[in-house]
Order: structure tokens, then C-alpha cells, then sequence
């Protein structure tokens, strides 16, 4: 895959009106212990939306209820299409809030191991079409155009994840990275309008890091799709999303631009403890004016995790 | 750091642990497979020797354990392990330089298929050699198959058909089941007696006339449609049972339908089964024929079918449908999420299982011309899920093969063993078998990834080991 540097400016122009999916008030208790509470987000189409937190703070909660996974038992949660109709999503079964277009990855990989990448991507492009089981037991001339079809579109997505060269290989022999971003063409031969990648960054080394940005951003660009991303690795978050959420506790502490979140004494105190928050914020003030760009807390968050 | 001398005090020291993890020779997992080897052996022994007696409470311990014949049977258990423990290091030691490597002989069924050509099926040269490769091989198979109730008595082609055949047909529908869409189905014979009784309605021999009676070929047919049926009303819902419980709710609807033959006396003729069913015939213009008393015309007819169904099955394996169901079966979630309807594509394996089944009703009834519900035990059930994992679940040649093989035992070992005791010996060998060759004579591909991976320890070699709520993230 080549690395083209894309400059901030190319970003298509985000309508802040136009939202792809309008999450409000959603809570989620398992039992006694609430693990999402009165959470809303407004995720723009075409916009880059990064959703951190502490770990346990819900973040994968969030992601599970946004895919059927789980059901919140209060709030709502909306998607709306490219011609202004809004689909409910929440307690929708997840291959059906699949079908509506919110494709996601899982932050512990979950391929089909032992089938190759190209069989992975194929069962997700498949989904969508309509050859029945009898047309292809008498192998009916549309099961063979659709499996065609199907071939055709899985080797486009592995070429845009730059998995060309591996596609016969079992996804269980791949290495992280490249099974990270066949999960990640897997989730894409879907043709969502909304990708949620569950920490794509996690347990990839800096080199695969520098690429996945760049596949984020042109997952984003080039095939128009909204992302919304969780994930610990600031130094990515800061530099691929538009705006940031901050989960702590299963609320929403902060949300705007990276450069506003980064400072918001919240949100300092949610990752470093209170003490060090008033401190943290005069540091990185400091900073600021001496030009930097203030990555003090991705730091220490790097240790933290794990 | 008063946790950590405490953790001193409480941690085995360096050699202690050391000693902990080093296995002792006995340890090792070949003398497991010893000893459970000569217990087996020590159990068939007791098990196949002379009944006891009233007169002396210890007559059949005596005559099994006491005398020799139970050295014979423990030095066979011992031969039979160290046959399957050291022939492959033996000979890649000795005889694999002047030979060539063992896996010369297999076929190369693991790695995947290298190159693109293969896998997007641009039509090359290459690969239409292969296709008729595939195809004469296939045809010489069939035209052997053919010829052989020639070179057989009788009763072996009695055999071949009540048994072989009609075991292979259910077991190609179980594989489906089990095999691809992972999901235990321990009530298979249900279907197989939804598909008789089907027969018997449709050609007028129940006590309840039909509205108008068909030829049996036509119940074909008629009979994949009730089962169909059948197959939808139990699947759609307990599909969202998992494993052990899914297998249960089959169980139970195996014997549901079991004492329905039994006791609805007026719709089934009750134990006493129904009698005069009539046979296969073709009658249009100038074709007349009746399949009657002489099996080798049922074998004919069913190796169509067979060939018919393994055709239509081996294209689903590689299709959308049969991928599904291996995603599925590796990752339930992870399909869901992937946008894999996973009820709608277990129903569907389910159906089609049931069908399948359905038909082998149909020719069984059709050809025995009489049928009551002891035909329909829930033993048979149990055999034919036997059978589909000593062939390899998830592999239709496998399974075809080892289906065939184990129906066909029985029957052969009749004549050198006590008879009452043939299911016995049978289990033993399958006992051994899930002991060394847990993935099947002839295991699948993709089966067998799954269970290298499992050993690996990454991730379930089948969706039945899930928990019954399912897997999160």
C-alpha cells in the first residue's frame, strides 16, 4: 500500500446538520451496574468521530448497542440514510442493523480463522445478495454471477486494504496488522454508510499505525463512509479524527475538536486522577505556547493501558 | 513490600516448580492412550465372554479375566497402540529416505489453494484438466459401483442397499447438519419416519385413505415438502438453542414423533406398522417398469439420487450458503455482526438436512414394503451421527466412505463374532478412532483447521462448544 500524506485540508467540507446517526439518551444496566448512562452523540456523514475513555468506561458498551449486540433499555438510537429516512436501530438484530449499513471490527479480532481472506471478505459481500440455496444446488446461471460478483468485489476491498498478495492464506496465519485490516475489508464488503472499528490500533506496531491512519482517512475520503473510532493510541486519535468524544463511567464527559478535548480538565482528570489534572493543564497551556502540540496525556495513556 | 515475601513464602521456589511442570514418562499422552487402549480391551473381553451362571457367581469373570484369552485380547490393545503410536516416527525414520515423505501418500488437503487463478475460477486450460480429471474419476467410481452387486450374493446386496445405501443417503443429510452448519441433530430418524410414513399415506396402505394416491416417485417429492415442513416447525424455534440444548429439543423430537407411529393407532396402524406399500414404478408411454423383490434395481436408482444430491450438495459447500454456515460455526457473533442472517441459514441446514433424510424415508419404505415404528429407533439416530463423525464431519467423501464402512461392518462381522455383540465392537472402534483420529477418516479442510486451532487454543473447534448464551465481546 503506498502512503500518501493527505494534507488536513482535503477533508471534505462535514455538514453539521446532516447526521448519519443521532444516538440520545441511551442507557444500558446489566443487572445493578450501569454500563452506559444517558449517553447521546451526533456522528456527521463523512466525518471522522473518535470516542475515548479510560478503560471500562463503556466505550465497546457503546458499540455493542449501536450494533444490536446489546439492547440499551432507555434512549434512542437513529440512523438515517442518504435521503433523510431514519431507521431505528436500537433492539434491531445485529445482521439487520448490518443490512442497514453500520458495519464494525471487534477490539479482539474475530475472523473466521480457518477460512482464507478472501473467503473472510467473501461471506460479508455475500450477504447481500439473493441466490437462493436452490438455484445454487442446480447451479443456476445467477448463483454463478453473484459468486462472480462476489470474488470481484472481495479482491477490490483486499486491494484497498493492501492485502493483494494474501489473499489465499487462512486469516488465522496472517499477523495482527493484516488481520486487523482484513477485519477491517471484511466490515467494508458490507458497504456500510457508518464503519465503527473497535480499536483498530491495539497490539499493531508503528509502522502497520502509520498505515492503518492512512487507510482510516481513506476509508473516509474515497469511499465516503462516516467513521466512528475507539481508540487508546492519542497520537491517532488527535491526527485521523475530526471531533473526539470522552466516555468515563458510561457518560459522556467532553466532546469537540481534538485540540478542545486534549484540554479540557475533565477529561485530564478522567485519564491522569484529579491531582494531577490542574497540573497536566498548566504543562500542556505551557506548551501550547511554546508552539507544540501538547501530547502529554497520549503518552501516559500509552502506559496505562495493558 | 510485605506482598511480596509473602508471595515468596507461598510460590513454589525455582526447581520446585520446575519439577511441577516436567511430566513424568507415564505422564505423557500416549500411555493415556495406553491405558485407555487396554481397558477398552479388558471391557470387550468381559463384555463378548460367556453369560454368568446362577450356580457360580464368579463363572464369567472366571472365564473372561481368568484365563488367556484376556492376555490375548490386552497384547492385541497393546499391538493396536503401538501400531498407531509408532508407525508414522518409524518410518519417517527408517523407510521415509528411500519411500519419500508420508504426506506423499495423503492428499495435499491442507494449506490452502496457492494462486489466484484456482480461487476466482478464471477458466484456464489448467483448470479445466482438473475438472476432467474430476469428472472421468468420478465416472469410473460410478461405473464400478455399477458393477458391483455382480460380484456380490444376495444378501449382500441386500445389504448394500438396506444398509449402505440408505445409511450414506442420511448421512450425506446429516452432514449438512452437523458437518457444515454445526448443529448436533440427535433425532435425524424423525425425518427418515416423516418421509415412510409419507409413502405409506400417499400410496393408500395407512388405515386413512389419501384424497387421491400417487405413484412413488411422485411421494418423492411430496415427502421433501413435508419435511421440509417438519424440519422449519421444529427448527424456527429452537434454532436459538445452542449445543447441548439444541440437541436435547431433537432428541425429545425424536420421540415425539416415534410414539405418534406407535400409538396414533388409527393413522399409523400403531406397532403393528403398515404393510403393503407399493413399490417404485415407471409408467409413461413405452418405459414400463417396477422395482420389485430384486435390490439391484434399488441400488441403481439410488446411486442416481446420491450422485444427484452430492452433486447439488458439493456446490452448496462452496457457495455463499456453505460459507455462511462455516462462519457461522467459527464465530456466530462475528457473522451476525458481519451481517450473516444466522437463524435464517440454520433453518436453512436444517431443512435441507430433513429433506434429505425425507428421501431416504421414502426409498427405504418404498423398498421394504412394510413398515412399523421399531424401524425408527432412536438407536438409528445415534448411528447415523456416529457415522458422520468416524467419516469426518463437514467432509461428504468422508462421510460417504465412513458411513459405508460402518454400515457394512456389522453385517460382515455376523459370522466371526457373537451377533448380539457387533454394536459393541462397533463402539470400540469408535472409541479408538476419537482417541487417535479425532477429525475423521477422511477429515475436512476446513474441519481440520478448526480443531489444529482449537489444539492451539485459538478459538472453539465448533460452534456446539459455545456457551448457551453465546460469546460477547
Amino acid at each position: 500500500m503506498s502512503i500518501t500524506t493527505t494534507k488536513a485540508d482535503d477533508r471534505p467540507r462535514v455538514d453539521p446538520e446532516d447526521q448519519v446517526m443521532r444516538v440520545r439518551g441511551v442507557t444500558l444496566r446489566f443487572g445493578g451496574l450501569v454500563g452506559l448512562s444517558d449517553v447521546a452523540l451526533d456522528l456527521h456523514r463523512g466525518e471522522i468521530l473518535a470516542v475515548i475513555g479510560p478503560n471500562g468506561a463503556g466505550k465497546t458498551s457503546l458499540f455493542n448497542s449501536l450494533t444490536g449486540m446489546y439492547v440499551p433499555q432507555e434512549g434512542s438510537i437513529v440512523l438515517r440514510d442518504r435521503a433523510g429516512g431514519e431507521h431505528s436501530l436500537k433492539g434491531r438484530k445485529p445482521h439487520l442493523v448490518n443490512r442497514l449499513g453500520v458495519a464494525r471490527t471487534f477490539q479482539n479480532i474475530r475472523l473466521f480463522g480457518a477460512l482464507t481472506a478472501l473467503e473472510n471478505v467473501k461471506i460479508a459481500a455475500e450477504t447481500r445478495q439473493k441466490a437462493g440455496p436452490v438455484s445454487i444446488m442446480l447451479g443456476l446461471p445467477n448463483a454463478r454471477r453473484e459468486d462472480r460478483e462476489s470474488d470481484r468485489r472481495a479482491l477490490e476491498l483486499l486491494h484497498f486494504v493492501g492485502l493483494d498478495g494474501l489473499l489465499n492464506e487462512l486469516a488465522a496465519s496472517l499477523s495482527y496488522g493484516q488481520q486487523r485490516s482484513l477485519e477491517i475489508a471484511r466490515a467494508l464488503a458490507t458497504d456500510p454508510q457508518v464503519l465503527l472499528l473497535d480499536e483498530p490500533a491495539a497490539g499493531t506496531n508503528p509502522t502497520e499505525k502509520l498505515d492503518l491512519e492512512v487507510l482510516i482517512r481513506r476509508i473516509n475520503r474515497e469511499l465516503g463512509i462516516s467513521v466512528l473510532l475507539i481508540e487508546h493510541d492519542m497520537r491517532l486519535v488527535m491526527s485521523v479524527a475530526d471531533r473526539v468524544t470522552v466516555l468515563n463511567f458510561g457518560k459522556v464527559i467532553a466532546s469537540g475538536s481534538p485540540a478542545e478535548v486534549q484540554r479540557n480538565p475533565e477529561v485530564v482528570a478522567a485519564y491522569l486522577g484529579a491531582e494531577m489534572a490542574a497540573e497536566m493543564v498548566a504543562a500542556s497551556d505551557a506548551e501550547a505556547a511554546d508552539g507544540s502540540d501538547g501530547t502529554v496525556p497520549a503518552q501516559r495513556d500509552g502506559e496505562e493501558q495493558r | 513490600m510485605s506482598t511480596t515475601t509473602k508471595e515468596r513464602d507461598l510460590a513454589p521456589t525455582g526447581s520446585a516448580l520446575a519439577r511441577l511442570r516436567t511430566k513424568r514418562w507415564y505422564q505423557q499422552p500416549m500411555f493415556g492412550r495406553l491405558v485407555g487402549t487396554v481397558a477398552a480391551a479388558v471391557l470387550l473381553d468381559v463384555m463378548s465372554g460367556p453369560q454368568g451362571s446362577r450356580e457360580d457367581v464368579f463363572f464369567s469373570l472366571d472365564k473372561t479375566l481368568g484365563s488367556l484369552r484376556v492376555v490375548w485380547w490386552i497384547i492385541g490393545a497393546v499391538a493396536l497402540w503401538a501400531i498407531l503410536e509408532f508407525a508414522k516416527p518409524l518410518y519417517n525414520r527408517y523407510l521415509a529416505a528411500s519411500v519419500g515423505p508420508l504426506e506423499r501418500f495423503h492428499a495435499p488437503v491442507t494449506g490452502p489453494v496457492k494462486g489466484l487463478i484456482a480461487q476466482t475460477r478464471t477458466t484456464s486450460a489448467n483448470l479445466r484438466r482438473i475438472l476432467w480429471v474430476r469428472i472421468g474419476f468420478s465416472a469410473v467410481v460410478i461405473g464400478l459401483l455399477i458393477l458391483l452387486p455382480n460380484v456380490l450374493s444376495t444378501f449382500w446386496n441386500q445389504v448394500l442397499v438396506n444398509e449402505v445405501a440408505i445409511y450414506v443417503l442420511l448421512a450425506i443429510g446429516l452432514n449438512v447438519v452437523i458437518g457444515w452448519a454445526g448443529l448436533l441433530d440427535l433425532g435425524f430418524i424423525a425425518f427418515f419416519a416423516i418421509g415412510a410414513y409419507s409413502t405409506a399415506y400417499w400410496t393408500g396402505a395407512m388405515p386413512v385413505e389419501p384424497p387421491f394416491t400417487l405413484n412413488a416417485f411422485l411421494v418423492i417429492p411430496v415427502a421433501v415438502g413435508t419435511c421440509l415442513l417438519a424440519g422449519l416447525l421444529l427448527g424456527a424455534p429452537t434454532l436459538r438453542l445452542r449445543g447441548d440444548y439444541l440437541a436435547i429439543v431433537t432428541l425429545g423430537f425424536h420421540e415425539i414423533i416415534y410414539l405418534i407411529a406407535k400409538n396414533a393407532d388409527g393413522f399409523t396402524n400403531g406397532p403393528r406398522g403398515v404393510q403393503g406399500i407399493s413399490n417404485f414404478g415407471v409408467h409413461i408411454g413405452v418405459l414400463d417398469y417396477d422395482w420389485e423383490l430384486d435390490p439391484v434395481p434399488y441400488w441403481y436408482l439410488l446411486i442416481g439420487i446420491a450422485t444427484i444430491l452430492i452433486i447439488a450438495f458439493l456446490r452448496l459447500e462452496h457457495s455463499r450458503v456453505g460459507r455462511a454456515w462455516t462462519a457461522i460455526r467459527e464465530d456466530e457473533v462475528a457473522a451476525s455482526a458481519t451481517g450473516v442472517p444466522t437463524v435464517k441459514f440454520k433453518l436453512m441446514a436444517f431443512a435441507i438436512g430433513a429433506s434429505t433424510s425425507g428421501i431416504a424415508g421414502v426409498v427405504y419404505a418404498s423398498k421394504a414394503r412394510f413398515i412399523s415404528p421399531e424401524s425408527f429407533l432412536l438407536l438409528f439416530s445415534v448411528l447415523v451421527v456416529a457415522y458422520v463423525i468416524f467419516g469426518g464431519m463437514g467432509s461428504l467423501w468422508g462421510v460417504i466412505i465412513g458411513t459405508a464402512f460402518l454400515a457394512w461392518l456389522p453385517q460382515y462381522m455376523k459370522d466371526w463374532v457373537n451377533p448380539n455383540d457387533r454394536f459393541m465392537y462397533l463402539g470400540a472402534l469408535l472409541i479408538v478412532m476419537m482417541i487417535y483420529r479425532p477429525q475423521g477418516l477422511i477429515p475436512s479442510v476446513r474441519r481440520k483447521r478448526e480443531l489444529s486451532m482449537a489444539k492451539a487454543g485459538l478459538g472453539d473447534a465448533d460452534a456446539m462448544s459455545e456457551p448457551a448464551g453465546g460469546r460477547m465481546t
